[in-house]
């Protein structure tokens, strides 16, 4: 065998829509949606010392200085060290502060935000909005774990959207049930093989397979003649499904002696008018049976006869 | 299904004396069966065939489509209703009968070519 097994097909095909997901994401997704906010920040007076603090408890590697609500410098943790290296750590941000601050705005697309991450080199970059605000700070770190977050949406996104196709490609198959049925009267030899034909119609125009179609027919033609021959009269039903049909043949009576008997070939209790016409060869319920890839019967004298069939309409050999 | 190339149903009318009772249109027959029980003839008969029975009733021409069966030759000079033969004509089913027994027919038949 030469093609590859099936899990890993679904693999492949998995990793490259992943792929195409994330270069989507890049142009997608806004400085804003990967930005942390709102930013932890200072004010120019407050001392390196106090921002050093600020870094350990919220974990972060620069601080924006403000004065007035308009940035005006920012504090690294490069800067941090230097102070402690130098002891000018106790002296205000304002000293010491990068004035010189390269921003992103918060509209930038991620895939802007990465090129300016890797022109400047900075781990980190405050981010204004339209009217020059600090809304936010982001650091490449933000921007890995924005995208991961988005893939991960996606394809949850996308194993709920395969979720209801599949549930609604279920609810269309019940849909697509059709019920036929029709009473049959003791003695209508006129009308014997109608309900049959209609049967053949819905199966021909659903595009079942001759052989099947004719193996179904067959089983509704000999039901619904067993119920004129024997019976007082009945009722048939066929339900078909996309992947099956169920017949079903239920009469008033007056039921069957022995069902054994019944179901060997060449035994039957048809009466004169019957067997002049072609029926009561014992043949009936043995070619339901050959028939039918299911098949149930129950008879009690006096109360009648329930005759179940079911043949499946898909090909054998062909799944789903 | 049969190796047997199809046999024309026209080429075979001389041979039996039969009448059609149908248009007979151009009717390639893959095989005969002869059967007067007609679950026999749903157990047993292939799609294609020329079905040869004395049964005359209406059943005869559902049997046969539900059998995909080409064709019905009524023995024994048999002749079924006019409502029967439309019936046979909207389903498709070929009609024809000649005055030979069945017997007879099924001998003529094979001499002809039908197997």
């Amino acid at each position: 065998m030469t093609s590859a097994p099936p899990a890993e097909q679904t693999l492949d095909t998995g990793e490259m829509r992943r792929v195409s997901f994330a270069r989507v994401l890049v142009f997608e997704l806004r400085v804003r949606d990967a930005m942390t906010s709102p930013p932890i920040s200072a004010g120019p007076t407050d001392s390196l010392r106090s921002i050093q603090h600020l870094m350990k408890t919220h974990r972060i590697s620069g601080v924006p200085i403000l004065a007035d609500d308009a940035l005006v410098g920012i504090v690294s943790i490069e800067d941090i060290i230097s102070a402690l290296d130098k002891g000018y750590i106790n002296e205000p941000a304002e000293r010491w502060m990068s004035r010189e601050i390269v921003t992103l705005r918060d509209h930038f697309s991620l895939v802007r935000a990465v090129a300016e991450f890797d022109r400047h080199g900075f781990g980190r970059f405050p981010v204004l909005d339209a009217n020059n605000r600090l809304v936010g700070i982001m650091t490449r770190g933000d921007i890995t774990a924005c995208l991961m977050h988005h893939l991960e949406r996606r394809a949850e996104e996308a194993l709920a959207k395969e979720a209801v196709l599949v549930a609604t490609r279920a609810d269309n198959e019940k849909a697509q049930r059709v019920v036929i049925d029709t009473d049959v009267k003791s003695g209508d030899f006129d009308s014997a093989g109608k309900f049959s034909q209609r049967m053949r119609e819905v199966l021909r125009a659903r595009g079942i397979d001759p052989e099947i179609r004719r193996r179904a027919a067959i089983i509704a033609y000999e039901a619904e003649t067993n119920i004129i021959i024997h019976s007082l009269g009945g009722r048939i039903t066929a339900s078909i499904d996309p992947d099956k049909a169920c017949i079903e043949a239920v009469d008033r009576g007056p039921g069957i002696e022995n069902v054994d008997l019944a179901m060997q070939e060449g035994w039957s209790t048809a009466g004169p008018l019957a067997r002049e016409l072609g029926f009561g060869a014992g043949m009936g319920l043995p070619n339901i049976k050959r028939c039918a890839d299911e098949f149930t019967i129950q008879s009690e004298l006096g109360s009648g006869t329930r005759l179940h069939a079911e043949v499946s309409l898909r090909k054998a050999g062909t799944s789903i | 299904m049969k190796q047997r190339p199809a046999i024309k149903l026209q080429s075979l009318l001389p041979f039996i004396q039969a009448r059609p009772l149908t248009d007979l249109a151009e009717a390639d027959l893959t095989g005969c069966y002869i059967s007067d029980l007609l679950s026999d003839v749903l157990a047993n008969a292939q799609p294609g065939v020329l079905w040869v029975t004395i049964h005359t009733h209406r059943n005869v021409v559902s049997v046969a489509s539900m059998k995909d069966i080409a064709a019905v030759l009524f023995s024994c000079g048999r002749k079924p209703e006019a409502a029967i033969i439309a019936e046979a004509v909207e389903k498709g089913i070929l009609l024809l009968n000649t005055s030979l027994t069945t017997y007879e027919a099924a001998g003529k038949l094979w001499e002809a070519g039908l197997r």
